[in-house]
């Protein structure tokens, strides 16, 4: 059962619980949600918490229904969020697009676990993909966020709901079972009034203008104007939400290219390997969408090798390539099906690539 | 069928599976399975009862078993059915097979209703259980449109603001029957001579036919293990959860309880509706029993037994 920490602003918190009390103190006042493991702690948090601040908590009939109804609330202006993991995700990629389209603010979290399929409910990120180049059908993108640690996750969801808001468009928090499921320190942020309703939410316009959110387009060239509208704001995107972390890169000759909880295995290998006087630094994307491909191409300028580690067949490594533009090669490791890479595995595959330029 | 005979058919549902002690599902599927005289191919949607008997490399399964996600079990055992269909047509295949779906209720009630209601309507000749413990057990024990109201689940948690659950459940069986197909029925995993019978006759339906069938989790419900049978036949006992047929639109009662229960006296058995029993919750108590003797009464009109309260059935 789900533990708050109260009015406290430090605690223990297991990461889907964190993250919900983060939503909760952003002015998160209504979660639509549907069972699956393992984010099952988010749902059950608000069902628990939500009613307490005036929040309303509704559990779906299925994930469809779940991210319509996000649909619906956020039209009303509303700080609205959902949450799934992988599968679940998946079915909501239709209300998605049609958010995306209709520029309706809100936050999605994916705990992500192994696929395809049903997969199991062990860790993994091949989410990658479908999180950053779309997901749903037609041109649209969600802005995604991919905390490494618990405080992480808790300052980005907080964060999310402001982000959705401005953009009008849906903002990712993408994690994966490990994030979920682990427990750490964090320190909460003061809860927050959520934000005005905008002007264009549709709680009924008086005497004003009619207000319309709307994803239907018949006409060729209106739809194009809306395709333009909404890529406009990824251009902004682009200039002023790129986030990432360079972690010991001056002077590396090896750079990891790594996200989320793979980021931190992958910090403590840059140590170990660090200590055995390998030039080895950390480049950690937290902005997936947009993504740093201008700051990833500057560390990278100095080195010898890149070496993208995953939980996946890899996906994120695809960009790595773009970025770097061939001008050093772009290794990969990865492990799927659920399985964590150790920093052991990862310090092997540092050592063999330093081998050949040191 | 006598208890001792049915004892020797073959189990088409092993042991070792890893369901709980206690569990009230495997108990429910090799009743269900010893019914089936032809060979059977088995789909399961998502769930305790896919995920604790087909962890891979092992199955619990001495039969063809398809699985594939949560919501479209039935839409699974369409395709292959609609298969089975051609390969007779075509003269590749002789044998008569029957097609069984498996959903719990979430993926029956809920996320798998829409799949169901198209696969019965298209009239595929397959048999779709529903093995109803009343929540979303195998990701922790959530509310679904089965739950009792009242009921404490993570996602109904009986605190300061709700007492549980705040809806009724769904009468799933009677949307079933709304579909006129040729066989519908309602029955428990405690009364395994209605549930053989119950499933012999869906076998032998000529079309599709739906079986909802209550099964205890004993986590869910919060009871010991060695009470699922006899919680299950209190739901049963207290006129929650008749036990009745539909075959070909005529609606028939299996049993009826000689002194029924108060719901009450089924629900103290059960942790998950402790909070109920507190001074506050009183008054829907009574509600949730006046619920129940309506509905009861409401059945008992359709099977067209009138002034119900007097007779036995």
């Amino acid at each position: 059962m789900a533990q708050s920490i109260g009015e406290q602003s430090m605690g223990l918190m297991k990461g889907n619980e964190a993250i919900a009390e983060a939503a909760i103190r952003a002015g998160c006042r209504a979660y639509f949600g549907y069972p699956i493991t393992p984010q099952n702690e988010i749902p059950e948090y608000m069902a628990k918490h939500l009613p307490k601040v005036g929040g309303v908590f509704l559990q779906a009939e299925s994930e469809l229904a779940a991210i319509n109804m996000v649909y619906g609330a956020g039209g009303a202006g509303v700080h609205v969020m959902t949450s799934s993991s992988s599968p679940g995700i998946s079915l909501k990629q239709e209300g998605l697009s049609y958010i995306a389209c209709a520029e309706v603010p809100c936050v999605v979290v994916n705990m992500m676990r192994s696929g395809p399929g049903l997969g199991g409910i062990l860790p993994a990120q091949g989410d990658y993909f479908q999180a950053t180049k779309g997901g749903g059908h037609g041109d649209y993108h969600l802005l995604v966020l991919a905390p490494s640690t618990i405080q992480e996750a808790v300052d980005l969801t907080y964060e999310a709901f402001d982000l959705a808001r401005r953009y009008r468009n849906p903002v990712m928090i993408l994690g994966d079972g490990l994030l979920g499921q682990m427990m750490e320190s964090v320190t909460l942020p003061q809860p927050k009034a959520p934000l005005p309703k905008p002007p264009w939410a549709t709680t009924g316009c008086g005497d004003g203008e009619p207000r319309v959110i709307n994803s239907l387009y018949i006409q060729g060239d209106v739809m194009e104007e809306r395709t333009k509208r909404i890529f406009a704001k990824y251009a902004k995107m682009k200039q002023n939400e790129i986030r990432f972390e360079n972690y010991k890169t001056d002077g590396a000759k090896i750079i990891l290219a790594a996200y989320g909880s793979t980021a931190r295995i992958a910090k403590t290998a840059v140590d170990k390997a660090r200590t055995r006087g390998i030039k080895v630094g950390l480049f950690r994307p937290i902005s997936l969408y947009p993504f740093p491909y201008d700051e990833l191409s500057e560390v990278a300028t100095e080195a010898k090798a890149v070496l993208t580690v995953e939980m996946s067949m890899g996906q994120m490594v695809e960009d790595v390539r773009l970025a770097v533009e061939g001008r050093c090669p772009v290794r990969f490791y990865g492990r799927s099906g659920g399985i964590v890479p150790t920093p052991q595995e990862i310090l092997q595959q540092i050592q063999a690539i330093w081998s050949h330029i040191a | 069928m006598a208890l001792p005979d049915l004892a020797k058919k073959p189990q088409r549902f092993t042991g070792g599976h890893r369901a709980c002690a206690g569990c009230g599902f495997p108990i429910t599927i090799k009743i269900i399975l010893q019914a089936a005289e032809n060979p059977v191919v088995v789909g399961c949607s998502t769930g305790c009862m896919e995920v604790t008997s087909t962890i891979y490399p092992y199955t619990a399964w001495e039969c063809s078993f398809i699985h594939s996600a949560f919501e479209n079990v039935a839409a699974t055992i369409s395709g292959v059915e609609t298969a089975y269909r051609s390969l007779k047509k075509q003269g590749k295949i002789q044998e008569e097979i029957t097609f069984i779906a498996f959903g719990g209720d979430g993926g029956t009630y809920d996320i798998g209703l829409q799949a169901l209601s198209g696969a019965m309507e298209r009239g595929h000749k397959m048999v779709y259980i529903c093995y109803d413990n009343q929540g979303y057990m195998n990701t922790g024990i959530q509310r679904s449109s089965a739950t009792p109201r009242g009921a404490n689940t993570t996602t109904s948690p009986a605190g300061t603001h709700i007492p549980g659950k705040q809806q009724y459940p769904k009468d799933l069986t009677a949307i079933m029957a709304a579909h006129n197909i040729p066989y519908v029925a309602q029955s428990s995993m405690s009364h395994w001579n209605d549930l053989y019978r119950k499933a012999k006759k869906a076998f032998s339906a000529d079309g599709p036919a739906f079986l909802n069938v209550l099964s205890t989790c004993r986590l869910g419900w919060a009871t010991a293990p060695e009470d699922t049978v006899d919680v299950a036949e209190g739901a049963v006992q207290c006129k929650l959860w008749p036990l009745f047929e539909v075959e070909e639109g005529v609606w028939k009662l299996s049993f009826k309880p000689r002194q029924p229960l108060p719901v009450a006296d089924w629900m103290k058995q059960q942790g998950r509706f402790k909070h109920l029993f507190r001074p506050e919750n009183a008054e829907l108590l009574t509600d949730i029993q006046r619920e129940v003797d309506e509905r009861w009464e409401k059945l008992l009109k359709r099977c067209g037994i009138e002034n119900g309260g007097d007779k036995q059935g």
